[in-house]
């Protein structure tokens, strides 16, 4: 699901997670916000997507074995870190 | 870390009970006077007849420890996400399933001392069993009640809709199951007279009717239509990882209330003789437990899943 260009980059996020978390996700991604990058989940920012996929990366890994799962979610999440840098250089 | 902990220990304290009540059940087997109809019937000494009791209830105590363990991990996932849409009808289906949970060894300890009673006191044997079959029909028919409620309200929630074909088969399932079981019990009843007691549960047929033989329709059906409730929304729920955790709880709860129809199906077609009694009808009892104490092992894994991805 494509998102709405003025959502947060907090809530793209979110969504690109739902689909592997379903309702957990916002609390999810809240949580590893929090604590890993130690900030509130509205202050989450272009400069902490990197960061925060590593950390999703290693946290999602423990969740399951299916590697190819964790890497097709943190691809998703790579393409949006990706798509926000771009915008930002335009 | 405090939440997590707190978590934790309502295992620790849910297995504690039930072992409690596993030492409880071995001592009223090894204390109570030995059952005078099977020692006759089976010409046990009472050594040997305290020995095979304990033995025939270990299927019990291993189910009703697994069930402990089970309510106990669903409660522990549910006090993660009390406050979500979902939170409150995970709530209560833990609720349910911790009345699934007692009803294992409250009935069978309760059923134990009655029996006991019947046994040595003869104007009390028609009670022991009347008490007996009320026993193990109202604990499920509680614990469906509320397991249904749940299940109504996670589906209403999430807004899905039944499908024609699921409702044929569930009717279809209920009807067979409903009509066997008028069939098999009636024939145990005179049916020249509506009055008598002379029959193997000491009731009158409409009493019987409508005390025992609706209430268990009523069960049964609220229990087939929460199993399938509780699958529909487990398959229409987002989030792959989220929904195999989901899938893993909610296979656990239909094959627990699925073990627990079939459980309560036998009990009512065979009826109790206040005594123990070899045969096919302990094998089939003994083998209907232990599948619902996977039930509840499966429930545990599902709700531990879910339960990390709230933690992580």
């Amino acid at each position: 699901m494509p998102a709405p260009a003025n959502s947060s980059i907090y809530d793209q996020v979110v969504r690109v997670t739902h689909v592997y978390l379903g309702p957990a996700a916002d609390r999810f991604i809240a949580r590893q916000v929090e604590n890993h990058l130690h900030k509130s989940p509205d202050e989450l920012s272009q400069a902490d997507l990197l960061s925060l996929i590593d950390w999703i990366k290693v946290v999602v890994s423990l969740l399951t074995e299916d590697n190819e799962l964790v890497e097709e979610y943190t691809n998703e999440l790579q393409k949006l870190a990706g798509d926000h840098a771009k915008s930002k250089r335009a | 870390m405090a939440i997590k902990r707190q978590t934790a220990q309502l295992t620790a304290q849910a297995l504690r009970r039930g072992c409690g009540l596993a030492l409880v059940y071995a001592a009223l087997i090894f204390l109570l006077p030995a059952s005078q109809a099977t020692i006759r019937a089976y010409g046990l000494s009472p050594l040997e007849y305290r020995v095979i009791l304990f033995i025939v209830g270990l299927p019990s105590i291993v189910a009703w420890l697994a069930a402990f363990i089970g309510y106990a991990k669903l409660r522990e996932y549910v006090s993660l996400v009390r406050k979500t849409p979902e939170g409150p009808y995970l709530d209560k289906l833990a609720t349910g399933c911790a009345w699934l949970a007692w009803s294992l060894p409250v009935t069978i300890i309760i059923s134990l001392l009655i029996s006991t009673l019947g046994d040595h006191q003869a104007s009390f044997y028609s009670a022991s069993i009347i008490i007996n079959n009320y026993l193990g029909l109202l604990w499920p028919l509680v614990a469906f009640s509320i397991i249904g409620a749940a299940s109504r309200g996670l589906v209403a929630q999430a807004k899905l809709k039944f499908s024609l074909a699921s409702i044929r088969v569930i009717m279809l399932l209920f009807l067979a199951a409903g009509i066997s079981y008028c069939y098999l019990t009636f024939q145990r009843f005179d049916l020249s007279s509506l009055s008598s007691t002379q029959n193997p549960y000491f009731l009158p047929i409409w009493l019987m009717v409508l005390s025992v033989i609706i209430p268990y329709l009523y069960a049964w059906f609220i229990g087939l239509l929460a199993a399938y409730e509780i699958t529909l929304f487990s398959q229409r729920t987002d989030g792959i990882l989220y929904r195999q955790a989901l899938r893993l709880l909610v296979l656990g709860l239909v094959v627990i209330i699925a073990s627990s129809i079939a459980l309560q199906y036998m009990n009512g077609i065979q009826p109790r003789i206040g005594r123990l009694m070899f045969g096919y009808h302990l094998v089939l009892a003994s083998i209907f437990r232990l599948v619902g104490g996977g039930g509840f092992i499966l429930l545990a894994i599902g709700a531990t899943r879910l339960k990390k991805i709230e933690e992580i």
